[in-house]
């Protein structure tokens, strides 16, 4: 009878596991509508409502703030070394959700999506309920754990809750240059969600915890929704006419020939090229 | 008689409502491709065709117009270069190279969209299965503008196979890394077929047929993927920038090296013409 019993519960068992896979049940009014391309409300400095650049006022720690400078003369002289996106690397987090180009979120149970256009850049945000890895190899967009909140009480989530870490760098907060910690150790916790007044704007309240910054700072981005998507697909690599030899910054002009990008910059060095061959 | 006119507008207007909110979703009608995809085969090189060798033991259906292109090819990657393979400077792989999955591949259905990510290029592809028709005019892309519509091959009730027509491809792109080329007036078509192994779901298999002007005849080959047992998934992020050493001035192709220097990739290469430099002057 033991063994009949035992039989009987495992053929059930088994044929229930085959039958929940298939079934993958997905109470979708359970989770905020997000649908449709995401366009961002406002200019590409990291905090929107400041003026770019020196405006900006990032809480920077006195060895940072002197980076940043740095950065900015460099910036000025043309050169763009500091500035990953620049040689095609991503913007990475939190400067991805900037969103230069527009963005996606595809919402599921276990995983919320973000991609944005702009270098394909791209985001798992897992709602499943795990605890942080012990290891995770780092990334430029993190590895994000996040957590759905029904604020308001109507039975429907309306509020993701987001950490961001496990960043790799190079990395920057904007086009300036405001430079994280060298460590890497930057934490990001985001609020997502519509705003309330309109449910055509989506807010995220982003706040960056990191060794370069004196306190955490917060910044609120905006996107506005469009229905009607045109997606367009954005590689940095086809179109970039800078070159990085070493630590310059070079540009390849439209007819093929190495240019400066500062004044009186010197050329590459060749000395690997037979020079008698010329 | 009015008032009721207008309780009933109410009322549907609520129900409206309500509907728009409740976004409906019968996820049993769709099959269960959840989790992480990895290549089943293909042997050295990655080959477009799995089931055959590398490079001429692909066998393409090439016009001999481009055969020659490809013989051209093959002859530059033999003195070092790199044929008329783009990705070494980070260009996408495109379709239908990209199914190839030389990294790991995931797949999110919904209903009005499939997208399928696949780490190389973290390139993204939307299939529309919404219904919608060819818009009139595509921007041309790497990955194209794919449209899917869903069959129920045996009949029980639940969507098994995603048959997927992509057009709008922008070049440059190869099949792989032997460098089989399109033809460049960019009007490939392909078709694809998409479905779980009915002996084992944990492969999916993909029959993608390319209709190009490079090639005699349309091309099918077929792909299949193994779904990866690790729960949950650990996804790797790929940049391809990050760790390219090449560098293309006019139509040479150059690479840095550890030391940062410029360094020609074959031998007796030219090095650049430096005529806007102050100090060449």
């Amino acid at each position: 009878m033991l063994s009949r019993y035992s039989i009987g519960s495992g053929a059930l068992a088994a044929a229930l596991s085959m039958a929940v896979p298939g079934a993958l049940a997905f109470d979708e009014t359970k989770y905020p509508d997000w649908k449709g391309q995401w366009i961002r409300i406002g200019p590409g400095a990291y905090d929107p409502a400041r003026p770019g650049g020196k405006g900006q006022q990032p809480p920077l720690t006195a060895e940072y703030q002197a980076i940043w400078e740095a950065n900015r003369a460099e910036e000025a002289a043309g050169g763009q070394h500091y500035n990953p996106p620049a040689r095609c690397l991503p913007a990475g987090m939190p400067r991805m959700m900037v969103a230069y180009e527009p963005m996606e979120i595809i919402v599921t149970p276990d995983i919320t999506y973000v991609h944005v256009g702009l270098s394909n850049e791209f985001r798992r945000i897992y709602t499943d309920g795990r605890d942080w890895p012990e290891r995770y190899e780092p990334a430029f967009a993190g590895y994000s754990i996040g957590r759905w909140v029904d604020e308001d009480g109507d039975g429907r989530y309306d509020v993701l809750l987001v950490e961001t870490r496990g960043m790799k760098g190079p990395r920057v907060f904007e086009a300036s240059g405001i430079p994280f910690h060298e460590n890497n150790q930057t934490v990001v916790k985001e609020r997502i969600s519509l705003d309330k007044a309109n449910s055509n704007v989506l807010i995220d309240e982003i706040t960056t915890i990191d060794n370069a910054l004196t306190r955490p700072w917060t910044v609120t981005r905006k996107y506005r929704r469009e229905r009607n998507t045109n997606w367009v697909e954005f590689v940095c690599a086809e179109d970039n006419t800078y070159v990085f030899v070493g630590k310059e910054t070079y540009f390849v002009s439209a007819d093929g020939y190495l240019m400066p990008t500062k004044k009186d910059q010197p050329p590459p060095d060749l000395r690997y090229f037979n020079q008698s061959r010329k | 008689m009015f008032d009721r006119s207008i309780a009933s507008v109410v009322l549907a207007a609520a129900l409206i409502a309500a509907i728009g909110g409740a976004q409906a979703h019968d996820d049993s009608k769709y099959p269960n491709w959840k989790g992480q995809w990895i290549r089943v085969g293909g042997g050295q090189g990655a080959p477009w065709d799995p089931g055959k060798p590398w490079g001429r033991g692909q066998e393409a259906p090439l016009t001999g117009e481009y055969q020659a292109i490809f013989e051209a090819n093959l002859a530059d990657q033999a003195a070092g270069g790199q044929g008329t393979d783009p990705t070494y400077r980070c260009i996408p792989s495109g379709m239908p190279r990209i199914m190839i999955a030389v990294q790991p591949m995931e797949i999110v259905v919904t209903p009005e969209t499939t997208y399928v990510m696949l780490e190389l290029f973290t390139t993204l592809r939307r299939i529309f299965t919404d219904g919608r028709a060819w818009p009139a005019e595509i921007e041309p892309s790497f990955a194209g503008y794919s449209i899917g519509t869903w069959e129920d091959t045996d009949g029980d009730g639940r969507y098994d196979t995603l048959v997927v027509e992509t057009r709008g491809l922008k070049g440059p792109r190869t099949y792989d890394s032997s460098g089989l080329p399109f033809h460049k007036d960019g009007q490939t078509v392909i078709k694809e077929r998409i479905s779980l192994d009915r002996a084992n779901p944990a492969v999916l298999q993909n029959e993608v047929t390319t209709i190009d002007n490079a090639l005699t005849r349309p091309w099918t080959v077929k792909r299949s993927y193994r779904r990866v047992p690790r729960e949950p998934p650990v996804w790797s992020e790929y940049i391809c920038s990050e760790d390219n050493r090449h560098v293309l001035i006019g139509n040479e192709n150059y690479v840095v090296s550890g030391d940062g220097l410029l360094m020609p990739v074959r031998k007796g290469q030219p090095p650049p013409d430096l005529r806007h430099f102050q100090s060449q002057k």
